[in-house]
């Protein structure tokens, strides 16, 4: 019997007969209720937006300045976490650990900048009651915020993982970073779509 | 392992020099974003601009970030499932707007008045 590639027995889950391994089909389908979930969300913006007589310029009412700068951030992020994916591929331990943290210091990075510009808005007594715009303002960012929360958590308990030789003697470990990049580029998509429409159209 | 297997392992291995790439393609492209909500265009071309530049963005990172670029048929049948329940869900709402706007606009809600236009040539 010929062998041929199988990136099951690379990352060493179970074969799925289709070639994807376990974990990455079920971090797929997980993304895929995902992309459903912001769907929605989205409507809702859209709906409300064409159904209101007047909706505001997001560089009027928001800081673009800093919403860019996040934007920026996220970006890199997305890059520290493939390279650290890259490094875990090639099992350099202290390679993936400096993209890892990296890619987490990211992360919180965002959220302190977001923290800042909710504030000044809570400061000037601006919140979700104020009009339609900033109700789905902050339901949106604030969901997008929760996302960038949990991929701290996940890629923090990576981290922690990686400081301990068992993990990368494990073929599992590899499958694992991958989702968790997986996870955090989606996180990153959504603030893409999210950056235009909230801030500047 | 055999030979073979190596090989193809080789090609599935990341590639750090085109992650390099997309990270500037993608900061270009975010500089051109801000730069379009700069120029002052009206709306409609405005959003259509920058849903255009979005889409190009996440389509590199879905694309080479994500590795859904020569990922397998199941992923790609999947996420087309995903994409087609949510358009199914999204379009006839949007479309429903789009009516609701068309009959309550004011030049309708005048014709339709009998205060209206008509009501005057009565």
């Amino acid at each position: 019997m010929s062998q041929t590639y199988n990136p099951a027995a690379i990352m060493g889950n179970a074969d799925t007969h289709s070639g994807v391994t376990n974990a990455k089909l079920g971090v797929w389908l997980f993304l895929a209720s995902e992309i459903m979930l912001f769907a929605t969300l989205f409507t809702s913006y859209i709906v409300l937006r064409m159904g209101s007589t007047s909706w505001p310029w997001g560089w009027d009412v928001l800081n673009v300045p800093l919403a860019t700068l996040n934007t920026v951030i996220l970006i890199s992020s997305s890059v520290t976490i493939v390279m650290a994916y890259a490094k875990a591929y090639d099992k350099d331990k202290s390679g993936f650990q400096r993209w890892m943290a990296a890619t987490i210091l990211l992360s919180l990075g965002f959220l302190v900048v977001k923290a800042f510009e909710y504030g000044h808005e809570f400061a000037l007594g601006i919140g979700p009651h104020t009009s339609v715009f900033y109700a789905i303002y902050f339901t949106m960012t604030g969901l997008h915020g929760l996302h960038i929360l949990g991929g701290v958590a996940v890629n923090g308990g990576l981290l922690y993982m990686s400081a301990r030789e068992e993990h990368w003697r494990n073929p599992l470990f590899l499958g694992r970073v991958e989702g968790a990049g997986l996870y955090w580029h989606f996180v990153d998509i959504v603030w893409i779509f999210l950056f235009p429409a909230l801030y500047l159209l | 392992m055999s030979k073979n297997d190596d090989a193809q392992r080789d090609e599935h291995r990341p590639d750090v020099g085109l992650y390099v790439k997309v990270f500037g393609a993608l900061m270009i492209l975010t500089i051109i974003t801000v730069a379009i909500s700069k120029l002052h265009l009206p709306r409609p071309q405005a959003i259509a601009l920058g849903l255009f530049v979005a889409l190009i963005k996440a389509g590199l990172v879905g694309a080479l970030f994500m590795h859904l670029w020569g990922e397998s048929k199941l992923i790609h049948r999947a996420l087309w499932i995903t994409v087609g329940g949510a358009a199914i869900l999204i379009l006839p709402l949007i479309d429903c707007v789009l009516v609701a706007n068309k009959i309550t606009s004011p030049p309708d809600v005048a014709s339709q008045h009998p205060s209206g236009e008509h009501a005057e040539e009565h």
